[in-house]
This record gives C-alpha cells, structure tokens and sequence, in this order.
C-alpha cells in the first residue's frame, strides 16, 4: 500500500461530531430523553472486602413508597464474563471485594430508591482476606475463588486457584541463564505500580426498557456494545437477539466502558419494571468504589549486557494484582509478554506474565493497556543497566533496539519501523545532551531523561468488524459501523475515509450511533486495533458502493463502467465528459421508478480460533519519550517542565488529530505517573473523590508539550496507518523517572512518584550520602 | 420546603417553583431540560456543571436553587446565538478542542468567562482560569490553543 497524501487523507480535518458537543446537545449517560415514565436505578454495594453476609429488612425495602422493583442475589443467582465467569452479577451469601453488588432497585425518583437502599441492613461476619499480591501467594493463603474450576471458560486458563493463580502467560527464547551468567553487566531490580482508576468524567450510566415480551433495549455509553450485549444476554439467560444496546456519545472510557460492570444490573432490574424506561446513572463515589481498577503491578526484571554494549539477557516476571476478577484483563496478558522485554532484539529472553486474585475490586486495563506499566519498568532497568556499563543511555538504545527484519516471535518478524526516529527526535525536541549532568540552582535541581516504547497490536481471536454504508435520497450517506467514537476522533477518520474514497462532500457523511441491532451478536474489535480493521471494512464497502454507482450510471449512459469515475459528488465519464449529479441521482432518480439506493457492507472477521486466548500478534506500535523536570531537593516538589512523546503511526490519516491524541497521551501520562493512585484500607477503597484521587489539572500539565509524529507505513493499515491512542503513553513514566534521577541521583521505582515519595527518598539518599562523606573523612 | 424563584438564564425570563434541597444543576437539567451542563461529581471539583451566574463561573451542582433567584445564567446552550456558533465554540471545533467532549460545556464556560475579564489572556491566564475543570482524556494543551485562538480573533 503506498502513502497518498491526497487533497482529505493526511491533511488536517474537523472534528465531525465536535458541534453537537460544544453545543450541549449530545447525549451522554444522564442526558437519554425520557418523560415522567423514568425510574430510577440504584444499587446497593457491599463495603467489606471478604466477608459472609446476610441482607435483612428486604421486605421493607420493597415496599417503600415508589418503590417499583428490587432484585438481591437471593432473586437472581447468576455469574458474569466474557471469557470466564468469575464474577456474580449480585453476591450472594459471600462477598469477595469491596463495591460488590448486593441489590438493585428501581423507584419512582432517585430520592426513593435511595430510601429503600437505606431500608435495608447488611450484617458482615467478616472474613481473612487478601489484599495484594505477596499475601495472595503467601502458603495457605485464603482462597479468593475456591470453586473456580466450576465456572464457565475454566478451561481456557492457565490457572492454580488453590494458589490465587488466575492465569499465566510466558513466552521464553535462547538459554537466559546461562547468558546471564556470561554477561559482563548484570542489573536486577524490582518495580512496581499502583493500581488506577480510569475515572471517566462521565461516571456510568444508561437507560434500559423492556419492550413486548423478553426485548431489552439499553440506551448506553460503552466502548463495547456488542460485547456487552453478549455478556449481559448470557447473564441473563436472553438470546442475544433479545438485547438491543445503543450507542450514543461516549464521556470517556479509557478501558472501564469495554467489559461489564453495572450494565448487567440495569438490564435485570429493567426487565422487573413492568415496561418502564429506568436510568442508572452512578455517583462519583459509586464509579470509585464499584467500577474497575487497573491492576496494581509488581516487576522483577533483569538485564544483561555484554562487553560490546549488547544486551544479551532478559528475565521479567510481572505480577498483577486483579482483584477478583481477572476476566477484562486477560486479553492483556498475552500483549504484556510480547511487549515485556521492552523494544530490544534480546537472544536470550523470558517473560512470564501472572494475574493474581485478591478480594479487591475487578480488574480491567486501562489506557495504555498495561503495556504502560511495563516499560515503567524495563525503561528505568535499561538506564541503570547503562549507568553500570558506563554508557549512554542513547547510545545503549540505539546498538539494541528491534528492527525491521528481526524475528523475535515464531512466525512474526518486525515491521519496519520507527523507533530510533521517536528516541532521537524526542531527545532533540528537549535539547538532552549526552555528557549533560545535572543543573542545580538553589535547591532546584534539572534533569532530562528519555525512554521507549512497543506495544503489540494483536488481532483477538474471533475479532469482527463491520461497516455499512448506504446512500439514498434522503439522508445522502450514512455509515453503520460496531465501533465507538470515545473522544479519540473515531467518526472522523470514517468520514475522512469515506468523502476521500466516493470523492463526497464530507457534510454529505452521517456516522449513525452504534446500534447492536444493525449486526449478529459478537467479540468486537475495540482499542488496539479499532482504525486498522475498521479501515479495512470500510474500504471493501467504499469499493463496492462505488462499483454500484458507476454500475447503475453505466446502464443509464450505456457507457462501459471502466470510462466512469467519481469526481466531486459527480458521476463523470472520461470518454464522453458527461457529468451526472450523485445528489441529483439519490433524490430525483433518472426518470423512470423511485431514485435509486445503493448500500454496501464490509466485513472483517480474525481468522484465529474464536473461544481461545492467543491473538494473532499483527504489528508493533512505536514510541519515545523524552523529559525534562525539576525537582526541589529540599520539598520534593516536581516540575515536569518538557515532556516530548513521538509515535510511528505508519501515516498520520489526520494529522492534527493524531497530534491531539499525543498530547492528550502525553497529559494522562503525566498524571497517572505523578498523581495517580488507587488506595485500599483492609479492601475498602479509600480514594473515593478527586480530592483524595487527583487526576491532572491545567496546573499540573508539564510546561511544554512537544508531540512528534513519525510516519513509516504499515503495509496492512488503511492508506499505510496504524492504530495510537491506546499505544500513546507507553513509556512516558520511566522518561520521567529517568529524568528525576539524572536531576537528583535518586531512583524511584513505585509508581506514582508523589511529592511525598520523592521527598522521603531525597532524604534518604542525603542522609546515606552524609554517612558516606563522613566514613570517607574518617578514613582520611 | 418550596420556592418561588424568578431569575434570567440565557436571556430569557423564567419563574419556578423549587424545593429548598434542590440544586441549580438539577434545575437546569431537570426541569428546564438543559443538558449542556453536566454531572461529573456533585462536589464542585470537576467543574463539568460550570454555568455563569451573575458573570461569575460557578459550580451548579454547589448552588442551591433558592439562591438563584434574582440571578442571571448563562449556560452552554446560551453561547452560541441562533445557529451560528459562538468564536470559542469555532475554534474548539478547529483545533480540537474536544475529544470525549464531556468537559467541554464547562471548559467553553470557564472560557467564556475569562475572555469577559481579560480580552486577550496569556497562556498563563488561561492555565488558571481551568484549572477547576477537569479533563480526563488530558486536552488541556487544544483546549488552551483553541481559547487563545479564540480570542485573538475577536479583536
């Protein structure tokens, strides 16, 4: 595929649906139109993280005034997931974390369901939990889910539920011992990370009403409807059919809105509510408590370096924390191996890859999918690895980075691509100089530091995509798709694609809200691969809509179709220049019969097995970082005064629009890696408002953004693109905390480096280098 | 208890009756059906409710009803006048100024506001003027372009 830079792909393009937005007309989760007939969902959550449990005065609950419908585990006693169901849709007898549902009501107004939540009393006989993952493993720990081996999808995981195992993933090449033992370096260090929320600023929230007889429709604000409608029909013992979920405006969802959480309540307690519309719409409070975390991360990781600068060994074992459930998280796992060793061309490497029980919130990955967390550690390991060897740390990327060619996984061999651009590029943009040490002025120190990135983008085992797109007289061109716009520009790539391909005037283009209604029930393509396989479809759909147009025009002409294009919104013929309006065809027709309909679908479906876990590993998406911070040794207060982030996106289809992702990558990075973390007291979330969990205000973005853009085409991709949002943050943490140590010689390795860390660890490192000046002196 | 409360919300008169738990933002959305403004935290932290009342940004999820009256609003589905779009709204559509779009009433509000102080901000003012609107796809960089933007062309 070569790269057109045409007059619409790779130039800037507005946001299409920005408008209704900037207006206050678009529908987000408590926006759905509904008259007086709405009711109103609440739910009941359990504030133990392990405990037995006996739910009392229900009976009282159900007949509090407007009070229409209440459902507890003891009504419906059902489990959840889309993989394995590892979860309860409401607990019964046993809690297993914190923000588990109990029960769900609907009542006539939010003041109502409110009352009859507080009617009822829940008596906790608590029990033994765990909590994090070194007590999860701890011999005769307790066990988080003991009848695991009974729950639907058991047999696709690597599990030890006797060991809170929830599954494992490894992949191993070469002999890693024997070339550690070789090794002329060796560093072996342990990181970690603190658990996240994806804190939408939309909380979650939807509509459902029953419709004739069992026909559930659900007015939602999800990344995934087709997934969820899966989920929740299963749950609820529906055919798929049955359920019919759309798909408005989407307020954020970084990963919390893919897999199931509070949806499937709200179907249950709409089909109890006797035909009534009833909206659920979540408090900050409840999204904190209830929703997903992403999952906490301890690394150890070990690096070997030969005399000639290579790195020849890697051993990385990640652990993660996924509460108790690991079913959102496992798609992730088999991308954390992949990705685990970081972007070198290693001999010798292992990764193994294990998701832990505990009685905490589910898991579900988050922006960045992990991978983020991944190259927090293996960025910082490379730059100690470099310190050791007395090397640059540039230099010591570039000798090993992958390139194109390289095979590093069975029938997989690396794209070109552009990682040493991203590492030098973003060094540049900062100004880093090799032989640079730190600045201090006062008791502010400056440093700059760089990392990389390399994220898989894997196609999931009976992935679909779908796209139709129809023209007719009245709505000219309107475009069906299973994918959800969630703020990363989405609908205006498919209208790029589509006034580019059919030569349209893009105001002719409607996306239309995603409706499951429109396609089979299905496993989705979601984030990491939304651009590329709905690109896919849609150019099968362009093309054959095109050959309907010129089909038609050429019976019309008798012309052959070969001398007929599409030129502007025209039907022209090279051969005879004649010229026919497509808007005068679609709403006046040619005379005789009704104007003409034309409607093309593409479809897209992986060809890998569709109820296992590996994907197909399709492509690597590329980054660097670099940044420049400054520290105030006395306070640990941190400034992050420049942060550059580069991606290869094989060709920037919109290329304001991919710049805009970056920046936005490089902010949410920025504030997971300085302020973000989720905290427990015995399982009980503690962080419950934006106080407490603060995500990035204006003030805390870092003084320069620098988004670059590098474009080597990925043969595959539409018009050689390649995906990014979700790949845009990997290894933006560890340029961070590259930089702090280069300005205070102090490494950090939990995430998040709060001012509080930073500060204890400055002191620490003071008071060691105090004691050691002194023992010097004496020795003296 | 119950209200009778009279006050001008984007320039047009308005008498209601409220209750005295009530909150300006369930007013608006409820009562008046404008869902510009938005529930984000009912806390007043992330500024997704931001409306103007009496030239000054607010949170109308910390306002109470009873207190409106006599005021005047300006909310999001105030800015733009008829059809045409407001310069700010302009300008957050070209310089992408908006990805899931949830903050944005707010963020245009606070905006509003500022530009109703300060006709030409430096970027330092309009930091400041955000900062009690959160952003979590993390557009603040567009956002700020699209306000400085903004103002320079009003001139």
């Amino acid at each position: 595929m070569v790269m057109r830079k045409t007059h619409i792909i790779g130039k800037p393009f507005p946001l299409v649906e920005a408008q209704k937005k900037l207006t206050g007309t678009s529908c987000y989760a408590g926006d759905e139109p509904f008259g007086p007939d709405l009711l109103h969902a609440r739910i009941l959550f359990s504030t133990r993280g392990h405990a037995r449990f006996q739910l009392r005065h229900v009976d009282v609950a159900r007949k509090q005034p407007g009070v229409v419908a209440l459902i507890t585990g003891a009504d419906l006693q059902t489990r959840l997931g889309a993989t394995i169901e590892d979860r309860m849709l409401l607990a019964v007898e046993e809690v297993h974390f914190a923000g588990q549902p109990l029960a769900v009501v609907a009542a006539e107004s939010p003041e109502a369901a409110s009352a009859a939540l507080a009617a009822m009393e829940v008596v906790y006989e608590d029990m033994p939990g765990v909590y994090d993952i070194e007590s999860a493993l701890a011999a005769n720990a307790p066990q988080v889910h003991p009848a695991m081996a009974t729950y639907r999808g058991f047999d696709k995981l690597d599990a030890q539920p006797e060991r809170n195992i929830a599954h494992r993933v490894s992949f191993r090449r070469g002999d890693v011992d024997a070339a550690l033992a070789q090794a002329a370096f060796v560093v072996e260090r342990t990181y970690t990370a603190a658990p996240l929320q994806h804190a939408p600023l939309e909380t979650h929230g939807g509509v459902a009403q029953l419709q004739g007889q069992d026909e559930l429709t659900m007015w939602m604000h999800v990344q995934a409807p087709f997934l969820q409608r899966q989920i929740i029909a299963r749950a609820l013992h529906m055919p798929p059919e049955n359920l019919r979920i759309i798909t408005h405006c989407v307020g954020g969802s970084f990963g919390s809105k893919v897999f199931v959480s509070v949806e499937g309540l709200l179907a249950a307690i709409a089909r109890e509510a006797g035909g009534r519309p009833v909206r659920l719409h979540l408090t900050r409070e409840e999204e904190f408590l209830a929703v997903f975390m992403t999952p906490a991360m301890r690394a150890q990781v070990t690096m070997g370096l030969d005399e000639a600068g290579r790195i020849v060994a890697f051993r990385g074992i990640y652990d993660w924390n996924v509460g108790a459930s690991v079913d959102a998280f496992l798609r992730e796992m088999q991308r954390i191996a992949l990705a685990g060793t970081g972007p070198y061309a290693i001999p010798h490497a292992e990764v193994q890859v294990n998701a832990i029980y505990t009685h905490l919130l589910p898991a579900a990955p988050m922006r960045g999918l992990s991978v983020a967390q991944v190259h927090w550690a293996v960025e910082q390991l490379v730059d100690e690895l470099a310190e050791e060897a007395g090397l640059s740390p540039l230099l010591l990327r570039q000798r090993n980075l992958v390139k194109g060619g390289d095979q590093l996984f069975p029938n997989f061999v690396m794209h070109a691509n552009g990682l040493e651009s991203c590492i030098l590029e973003t060094t540049r943009a900062i100004g880093w100089q090799p032989d640079q040490n730190r600045e201090v002025t006062g008791t502010i120190a400056r440093g700059k530091g760089m990392a990389m990135g390399w994220s898989p983008i894997i196609i999931s085992p009976g992935c679909k995509s779908r796209a139709t797109i129809q023209c007719d007289g009245e709505n000219l061109c309107t475009v069906i798709v299973d994918g959800v716009d969630v703020g990363q520009g989405f609908y205006a790539f498919i209208t790029q694609l589509i006034a580019f391909e059919l030569n349209f005037p893009s105001e002719w283009i409607t996306v239309l809200p995603t409706d499951t209604a429109n396609y089979e029930s299905d496993w989705q393509a979601i984030y990491n691969n939304l651009l590329w396989s709905t690109g896919k479809v849609l150019l099968q759909a362009t093309a054959e809509l095109k050959r309907q147009i010129l089909s038609y025009v050429s019976e019309l002409w008798e012309e052959p179709m070969t001398h007929l294009d599409l030129v502007d919104g025209d039907v022209i013929s090279y051969a005879t220049q004649r010229r026919l309006s497509v808007l005068k065809l679609l709403q006046e027709g040619t005379g005789d019969g009704p104007p003409p309909v034309f409607r093309a679908t593409g479809v897209y479906e992986a060809t890998a097995k569709h109820d296992g876990l590996d994907g197909l590993l399709q492509s690597f998406a590329t980054t660097g970082f670099a940044a420049e911070v400054a520290v105030n040794l006395e306070t640990g207060d941190l400034k992050v005064l420049q942060l550059a982030g580069a991606a290869d996106v094989g060709h920037a289809i919109n290329p304001e629009g991919v710049k805009a992702q970056l920046k936005g990558a490089i902010i949410q990075s920025t504030s997971q890696t300085l302020l973000e973390e989720l905290r427990f007291k015995d399982g009980v979330p503690v962080t419950l408002d934006f106080m407490t969990y603060p995500i990035a205000t204006t003030a805390d973005m870092p003084q320069k953004i620098h988004p670059i853009v590098v474009e080597i085409p990925q043969s595959s991709g539409p018009y050689g693109a390649r995906d990014l949002s979700n790949h845009a943050l990997v290894g933006a943490s560890a340029a961070i905390g590259n930089a702090i140590y280069r300005a205070t010689g102090v490494r950090i390795r939990e995430l998040p480096i709060t001012a509080q860390r930073l500060y204890d660890a400055l002191k620490q490192f003071h008071a060691s280098r105090t004691r050691a000046d002194a023992e010097e002196n004496r020795g003296q | 208890m119950k209200h009778h409360i009279s006050f001008t919300i984007n320039g047009q008169s308005m008498e209601l009756t409220v209750l005295s738990h009530q909150t300006l933002l369930e007013v608006i959305r409820n009562d008046l059906r404008l869902t510009g403004a938005k529930h984000g935290c009912s806390t007043g932290e992330c500024g997704a409710c931001s409306v103007i009342m009496n030239g000054e940004v607010v949170n109308a999820c910390m306002v109470l009803a009873p207190e409106v009256d006599g005021t005047d609003i300006l909310t999001v589905e105030g800015l733009s006048d008829g059809e045409e779009l407001h310069p700010l709204q302009k300008s957050f559509i070209d310089h992408h100024g908006v990805q899931c779009g949830y903050c944005a009433p707010g963020m245009l509000i606070s905006a509003k506001a500022l530009l109703s102080r300060t006709s030409r901000p430096h970027e330092e003012e309009i930091r400041e003027a955000l900062v009690g609107n959160l952003c979590r796809c993390g557009a603040y960089a567009d956002i700020i372009k699209s306000i400085q933007v903004a103002s320079r062309a009003r001139r």
